[in-house]
């Protein structure tokens, strides 16, 4: 059974001028134990499906339609406080995407991590304190770092650190939002170790990786799903899609990307036409088809869905039409 | 037609209700004091509540309370503006010159700045006023206005400063114009909101800092203001004595006023910063 | 440089290391300097500004009888040195100031101005300091609470309610309660600090006396002060509700009252600052509501020195209560030196 499910999820918007669209009736698998890479644009709703899928969902958001299903249990229908004891933190956490600015600046980490870890395990502080030494040390985290304020730490510390405290419960679901977007080279390196060991150690079981950059993805993720305009596009085992991508969107979305290799500089560069189009109304049939080298006439008036190809590959597009 | 920025505005209750009282305050003051054209001419017998002849009674000395307060209320309203305009003029100057030059004039600056924010305005004003003998309007703003500027340079400052690195700014010292065009041209126009919204918070305080002055007798020497009557009212122990009339209308108006200017304030603040409307 | 000399300058320079002591140390020079600078600005304003005041009140006296006149110019020329050369007159004026001595009162000829002042700052103080630190606590917890409710009545009931109190004088406040409990509902006295038939002592009817004078000018300080904190703290709230560390630890599972709690902790910092910055407003304010209640406080004192021309008097309360004033910001400065851990820890700013 995949560690989660999400079935025909629908988040919305709600603003004085409608409804934002952001998460489409979509559905996603997640199995255990793999890293899965989430890409696309900048406001296709990555950063919005992540925090939906874990139910942390505040006005002006709404989970209009859909389950979500994660480790067996039902989460679409429970209440903040039972979401905020049991699954936030224990099952799933989220590390998000101005991890620099996460910690309160008038804290001690190590006061923050006795806040988050008290609430949910009745431990004496000072076995708390030993527990997280005992895990930074394993994460090459150093420990004078736990009693430091957040403004004596670097970047790529804070990071990590973050990263650290969220796993400190061992959620089986990680999800982090663009962990390296931020930081420069070396820190990117140290985040991706960390990730590894997360996985290797057994202290998560899956990682969902939201980013806008592929070139990262390929380091480190089993498998990578796209995302365009608030619908999947295509998902697919990193190397296939990476090196045989289906989908016109992913294909142009590789061929975007600077990589040091020579066949760039014989390929060129290409960058996709047009802008990203607006939730609040968007274009009938395949949202990607005002943008697309190979629209046909159906994918202005009929949306695609997702079919089966080679292999657990799935794709949203009509040049794949469905089995019927 | 009418610029989209004025339209966005008036879609808030807050300002259309505080906007619409003080303004209607300004045009009873105008219009009032046609009507009432010498309010410190004796009109009556003394110390009579409110009745037909005088909606808000006499004073102890025969003079319409309603005269005093129309007029009081367009001397307060002068040297709200007239103050506000003086500390505006100090404060966005050496906030600009702080700000854009930086160094040594602007340590130096913002040093006599934090001076004069430490030392509490009212005593400062109390002092110079109690050795002017003749005190008129001018005055009294003028002395209002060199206490009230710590706060719009140290403001305009920081706005400069965020400004500067800007790259609107680095692109016009790059095309090496003087430093006046940039200010002119570049900083000022982005400024032009937030000087507004100090005008009109400087409006406020000031109004309520020359009644305070008034009360402790250090307001105009000539003349009638809110404050004014305000202090003859206690001057006359018109509490203790139950008339209720003399302090009371005063007294709201003045809120009244520095009130629907604070909300004008707040609400076109909310619209330029839209994280404290919530959004 | 001996042995022991080197060792103290050792210990020196690692206590400037220090950043509290630099910090304490650098706040310390501020507020020094501002009290030479006022100083400078009250001996030279009656010696300089149009229309010199010494000479007029010279003048507005010459119609008394010759021997109070005689003592009257006397007076003045002692006490402010008039006639000798101004850097003697500064140097007298910094003299005596450092002996304590403030002069005579010149409307009671012989009565210290010190004495006077002394007599009446802890009427003052005794006001100010419960004021301002309730309407402190009180106005941030309201402010925080409008600001977590915002968007709901309550907020938008409180909101416009804050905001006219702060434009509120609290004279006028003090006219309006002592019209509405003391002359009408006479459930307080219309005047003074406490019954003059009572002799001053410890005993329990005189201070309940005392309270029950008090009651009225405290309130309307406190109501008039608290505007200005609920809405600032208002803001504060609303903006770090926003703020990155407040969704991160949301999503961590932490329950509401938690954040709710980190977001004060965060929002208190600035408003500490606050208090030290508007001790000045706060206590111009009060000063001027002594003189609605006839309340022997040091408003009341520099109420009547104004009135009656009283130089000395003027000028010594002045000087004294900023002193008061400055020791009072410098309290509040190192309150927060030592709950800012940023300082603690020496960091100076992004």
């Amino acid at each position: 059974m995949a560690l989660l499910e999400a079935k025909g999820v629908k988040a919305y918007y709600y603003v004085r001028q409608g409804q934002v669209k952001a998460v489409d009736d979509l559905d996603l698998a997640i199995e255990r134990g793999i890293t899965l890479g989430l890409a696309g644009e900048s406001g296709c709703g990555k950063s919005t499906l992540v925090n939906t899928l874990m139910m942390n969902v505040k006005p002006p958001l709404h989970l209009v339609e859909g389950t979500i299903v994660l480790d067996g249990k039902v989460i679409s229908n429970m209440d903040r406080s039972t979401l905020q004891k049991n699954i936030w933190g224990v099952l799933v956490s989220l590390v998000p995407q101005s991890a620099l600015n996460a910690l309160m600046p008038t804290m001690s980490i190590e006061g923050f991590v006795k806040d988050v870890i008290r609430h949910h395990m009745s431990v004496p502080d000072s076995q708390i304190i030993s527990m997280t030494k005992k895990r930074f040390e394993e994460l090459n985290l150093p420990v004078e770092a736990l009693s430091m304020y957040p403004h004596e730490l670097s970047g790529g510390m804070k990071q990590r650190a973050v990263i650290a405290i969220s796993t400190l419960l061992n959620p089986k679901l990680l999800i982090v939002d663009e962990p390296t977007s931020a930081l420069d080279v070396c820190c990117q390196k140290q985040v991706l170790r960390m990730l590894i060991d997360l996985r290797k150690t057994g202290i998560t079981q899956s990682i969902v990786f939201v980013t806008h950059d592929i070139a990262v993805l390929k380091q480190i993720a089993d498998w990578i799903t796209i995302m365009y305009a608030g619908k999947i596009v295509e998902s697919a085992p990193t190397d296939d899609l990476l090196n045989d991508s289906k989908h016109p969107y992913t294909f142009s979305l590789i061929n975007a990307v600077v990589t040091p290799e020579p066949e760039v500089r014989k390929r060129g560069l290409t960058s996709i036409p047009g802008e990203p189009p607006n939730l609040l109304d968007p274009p009938k049939g395949c949202r990607f088809h005002p943008r697309c080298p190979k629209v046909m006439d159906v994918c202005r008036s009929v949306e695609p869905t997702l079919v089966k190809i080679e292999g657990n590959r799935i794709v949203s597009c009509h040049l794949f039409p469905s089995e019927s | 037609m009418v610029p989209p920025i004025l339209k966005e505005l008036f879609k808030t209750k807050k300002l259309d209700i505080s906007l619409g009282i003080f303004i209607g305050m300004v045009i009873i003051s105008i219009f009032g004091s046609a009507l009432y054209p010498n309010p410190l001419a004796v009109a009556g017998p003394s110390y009579r509540p409110p009745s037909n002849a005088f909606p808000l009674g006499t004073d102890d000395r025969g003079r319409s309370l309603l005269a005093l307060l129309i007029t009081g209320i367009k001397n307060s309203l002068y040297i709200g503006v007239t103050a506000a305009l003086i500390s505006l003029a100090i404060g966005v100057t050496i906030g600009v010159i702080s700000g854009f030059k930086g160094g040594v004039t602007d340590s130096s600056l913002m040093l006599i700045t934090d001076l004069i924010l430490v030392m509490p305005a009212i005593l400062i004003m109390m002092l110079i006023a109690a050795y002017l003998k003749e005190r008129n309007p001018l005055f009294v703003s003028l002395v209002i206005g060199i206490t009230a500027w710590p706060w719009v340079a140290r403001a305009v400052r920081s706005q400069i400063m965020s400004l500067k690195s800007r790259e609107f700014m680095y692109m016009s010292k790059m095309a090496g114009l003087r430093d006046m065009r940039i200010i002119i041209e570049d900083l000022l126009p982005n400024m032009a909101s937030y000087i507004f919204m100090a005008f009109v918070l400087l409006m406020s305080g000031a109004m309520i800092a020359e009644a305070g002055l008034s009360m402790i007798g250090l307001g105009v020497t000539k003349g009638v203001t809110l404050g004014s009557v305000l202090y003859w009212a206690q001057q006359n122990d018109a509490v203790r004595r139950g008339l209720w009339w003399w302090f009371g209308p005063p007294g709201i108006c003045l809120i009244a006023l520095a009130a629907s200017l604070l909300l004008i304030s707040t609400a076109l603040d909310e619209y330029f910063s839209p994280r404290l409307k919530g959004g | 440089m001996s042995h022991r000399g080197k060792s103290l300058k050792k210990k020196l320079l690692s206590l400037y290391g220090n950043p509290f002591i630099r910090f304490v140390s650098r706040r310390v020079g501020f507020l020094i300097i501002t009290f030479v600078i006022f100083l400078l600005i009250i001996f030279a304003l009656p010696r300089f500004i149009p229309g010199n005041p010494l000479a007029t009140l010279l003048y507005a006296i010459r119609e008394m009888p010759p021997e109070t006149l005689q003592l009257k110019q006397k007076q003045l020329i002692e006490q402010f040195g008039l006639g000798k050369p101004l850097e003697v007159q500064f140097y007298e004026f910094i003299a005596r100031l450092f002996r304590g001595d403030l002069g005579t009162s010149y409307s009671y000829p012989g009565i210290k101005v010190v004495t006077m002042v002394f007599t009446a700052l802890p009427w003052s103080l005794g006001l100010l300091i419960p004021a301002s630190l309730l309407s402190w606590i009180i106005g941030n917890l309201l402010g925080a609470l409008a600001a977590y409710k915002r968007k709901t009545l309550i907020d938008n009931a409180l909101l416009p309610a804050f905001l006219t109190l702060t434009e509120t004088p609290y004279y006028w406040l003090a006219m309006v309660l002592l019209y509405i409990f003391a002359v009408t509902l006479k459930i307080f006295p219309t005047s003074d600090a406490h019954n003059f038939l009572y002799f001053p002592s410890l005993r329990l009817t005189f201070i309940l006396d005392v309270l029950w004078h008090w009651t009225l000018p405290f309130l309307s300080i406190l109501m008039g002060a608290i505007g200005g904190w609920a809405i600032g703290m208002r803001s504060m709230v609303i903006y770090e509700l926003g703020a990155d560390y407040v969704s991160y630890a949301d999503s961590l599972g932490l329950p509401d009252r938690k954040v709710l709690l980190y977001v004060f902790k965060n929002s208190m910092l600035p408003q500490i600052t606050g208090l030290a910055l508007n001790l000045g407003t706060i206590l111009g304010g009060a000063l001027i509501t002594e003189i609605v209640f006839n309340y022997p406080g040091t408003g009341f004192l520099i109420f009547r020195a104004l009135t009656q021309l009283d130089y000395p008097m003027i000028q010594g309360a002045f000087i004294l209560l900023i002193l008061t004033l400055l020791i009072a910001n410098f309290i509040v400065d190192l309150v927060y030196a030592y709950v800012d851990p940023r300082i603690r820890t020496g960091y100076i700013g992004e």
